[in-house]
């Protein structure tokens, strides 16, 4: 329940999904239920292809993809480009796990936040919220 | 206000000093049991490093084979390592994939990443060419069971068109279900159910042939670094062998007292909770010799006893200031060694961000050494015993440990706890608990969220091997040179003939996989096989 006078937002939509074929979950585990406690609703996408990417976030009408890198950047900057070839330019994306540190500039030049092993979860949420537009995301009670 | 009360990572509450009280009496006994007797408790061999150092085997693989070959050589013949570890790509090989399934085709970049990719027997005579194989101690790969019964008899396939005798070969094989079922869940994993056919069958096919090898191997690392506590790794290990044992019992093929010995090759991890860990692998010896006396009636001594590898925490390597972490790694070594372990593994500095680069690789060899050179570690059996800490813990483990052992037999045993998502949800837990204690600063981790700075000095590039996709375009060309120039027939007959044994249980799968691979067939053909004979595990997570 809302309160009243305020302009209630239904909570954002993230897709959490790895790029790469690796099933290390722990991170992604830790990082889901973060979002989820925040009062994000997330849509866990398993280990997903760039194409695949760009269909299920389409698809789930996301309003924001986390991606768990397991692998090379080139795999992410291809799903970025399949989201953006589906006209899903304007998803904001963020990215988690062993990214190689002189690959992160490649990242970071297309707008997409990268947090490497060790990032705090509360800065995790923190950009979540500002790359969905939701400052209470959890306001319902 | 109530004092802040200590506790281990694993959650065992810690005094400030510890007394002869704190000890169980059944440590005291085991205490007056020298090292190479049952149960084991002062170590597995009576002159410990003294007459067998511990042997340094480290992961290494990246890339083609011939890049694996030749780092493999470096490390034998050039680095000093004892024993070789081939580490497969894991897109490729843990799924059974040929390099152009559109699962590869679209993450092509990483192919060669992780380990090194093969497309079928002609790249392990590659990766293996100008290796002594009746020589040396080797882990030729298959850390999941599908993959173990493509991976070992292609490395046993070599040898044997070498003329090597299958006797002679010496080394060990994983099949692990932590890390396929538990570390690890990806894509298209055979059912635990039928991966357990195949590791019997491996049993039973090294019990009758190969004296020399240790056909599976349970590693509790792969259940620690998931997630599972001390004590819930070591109760999960019992339940594991346990399983393995009751079917071995029920084939009634092979006897149990002398497969026990063929299983007692198990890993654990040791994290940086080090005085705990140590006193985890004293503890895991004498309980696996409790059970297999209690439980299954083994009065052998030697059927009895436990062989340790460790690899130290890849989870406590950070990615920040990654020098530290050769101090994180020189800190788990050293008390893997003051635990008794038979081999080590010790983690890349920077292992948070890549495989090892050439460096981060000998710097882990380096760690050993100093450690079996400069300090006179070699020349003492159990250092620790008797310490009334390091005693506390393990009484402590050991009960824990088979309280979570009960729980999981009175859930239905070790395949009903994978397939129920009950231990996924244990380690999920602990993860939890984990990261809250790394938010609130309760947990302190040097350089990333205590004494951190912002100095270039500490940084280090990851390992990325060859640029682009060359790797994946190279296995490629390979796959299909071995297409094109294989005797065709040879290869379908060999896979029909296969998919007709995977069928039927009552025969032994290996000589059916050994016939495939030598006639050529490729991995992907293989993996195509077992998916339409057994289907796919359900991952019991969202994730």
């Amino acid at each position: 329940m809302s309160e009243p006078g305020s302009s209630p937002l239904p909570p954002a939509r993230v897709l959490v999904a790895k790029s790469s074929l690796d099933g290390h979950w722990r991170g992604v585990a830790v990082v889901a239920r973060a979002l989820r406690e925040a009062g994000f609703e997330v849509i866990l996408g398993g280990m997903l292809r760039p194409s695949e990417m760009a269909s299920v976030a389409a698809a789930e009408d996301v309003d924001l993809v986390g991606i768990n890198v397991g692998g090379r950047v080139e795999v992410v900057e291809r799903a970025l480009d399949e989201m953006e070839a589906a006209g899903l330019g304007d998803v904001p994306v963020f990215v988690g796990g062993t990214v190689p540190p002189q690959a992160i500039p490649r990242l970071t030049d297309r707008g997409v936040g990268v947090f490497p092993p060790g990032s705090s979860l509360s800065a995790i949420v923190e950009e979540a919220r500002r790359l969905t537009g939701r400052a209470f995301p959890a306001q319902r009670l | 206000m109530t004092e802040h009360q200590p506790e281990t990572t694993s959650g065992i509450p810690l005094k400030l000093l510890y007394g002869p009280d704190d000890v169980p009496t059944d440590i005291w006994e085991a205490l007056a049991t020298p090292p190479g007797r049952a149960p084991y408790l002062r170590g597995a061999y009576p002159r410990m490093y003294r007459d067998r150092p511990w042997r340094i085997f480290q992961l290494s693989g990246y890339g083609n084979p011939e890049d694996m070959n030749e780092r493999l050589k470096f490390l034998l013949f050039e680095a000093g390592e004892t024993g070789i570890i081939i580490k497969h790509d894991r897109m490729t090989d843990d799924h059974l994939y040929d390099v152009d399934h559109p699962e590869i085709v679209e993450r092509r970049e990483d192919v060669g990443l992780t380990g090194t990719v093969t497309v079928g027997l002609r790249d392990y005579e590659t990766i293996l060419s100008d290796l002594p194989l009746e020589s040396i101690y080797a882990k030729p790969g298959g850390g999941v069971p599908q993959s173990a019964v493509y991976t070992l008899p292609s490395y046993w396939s070599v040898a044997s068109r070498r003329g090597i005798p299958l006797e002679k070969l010496a080394g060990t094989g994983q099949s692990d279900f932590f890390l396929t079922y538990l570390g690890c869940p990806t894509k298209e994993q055979i059912p635990p159910e039928a991966a357990i056919r195949f590791n019997l069958d491996l049993i039973e096919w090294c019990s009758e042939r190969m004296p020399r090898w240790v056909p599976v191997s349970i590693a509790g690392y792969n259940a620690a670094d998931s997630g599972l506590s001390a004590h819930q790794e070591l109760g999960a290990v019992m339940a594991n062998a346990v399983q393995y044992l009751d079917m071995i019992a029920a084939r009634g093929k092979v006897d149990v007292e002398r497969l026990a010995h063929r299983i007692g090759g198990v890993n654990f991890r040791v994290s940086m909770e080090v005085f705990e860990d140590a006193a985890k692998l004293r503890a895991a010896r004498k309980m696996w010799s409790d059970l297999l006396g209690e439980r299954y009636g083994i009065t052998d001594e030697k059927a009895r006893q436990m062989r340790i590898h460790v690899v130290t925490a890849g989870s406590a390597m950070t990615y920040q200031e990654p020098f530290n972490n050769i101090v994180r790694g020189t800190l788990m070594a050293l008390f893997s060694v003051l635990g008794g372990t038979q081999s080590l593994g010790v983690s890349g500095y920077d292992e948070a961000m890549s495989i090892p680069s050439d460096h981060a690789h000998l710097m882990s060899i380096r760690i050993q050494q100093i450690l079996q050179n400069e300090i006179n570690l070699r020349e003492i059996a159990d250092p620790l015993g008797g310490s009334y800490y390091v005693e506390s813990l393990t009484g402590e483990l050991e009960q824990r440990g088979w309280e979570f052992f009960r729980q999981i037999q009175d859930r239905g045993g070790f395949l009903a706890v994978l397939d129920d998502g009950f231990l996924l949800e244990c380690a999920e837990e602990n993860n939890q608990q984990i990261a809250a204690g790394l938010e609130s600063g309760e947990r302190a981790i040097v350089g990333v969220n205590t004494h951190t700075i912002d100095d270039p000095i500490m940084e280090v590039e990851a390992f990325e091997g060859r640029s682009g996709a060359e790797t994946w375009e190279m296995a490629m060309e390979r796959l299909s040179d071995l297409r094109r120039t294989r005797h065709r027939r040879g290869a379908v007959e060999a896979l029909r003939h296969l998919e007709e044994v995977c069928r039927n249980d009552s025969i032994n799968a290996i000589p059916a996989f050994m016939e495939a691979v030598s006639a050529d067939a490729s991995i992907g053909e293989i993996g195509d096989v077992l998916r339409e004979t057994f289907g796919d595990w359900q991952v019991p997570i969202g994730v």
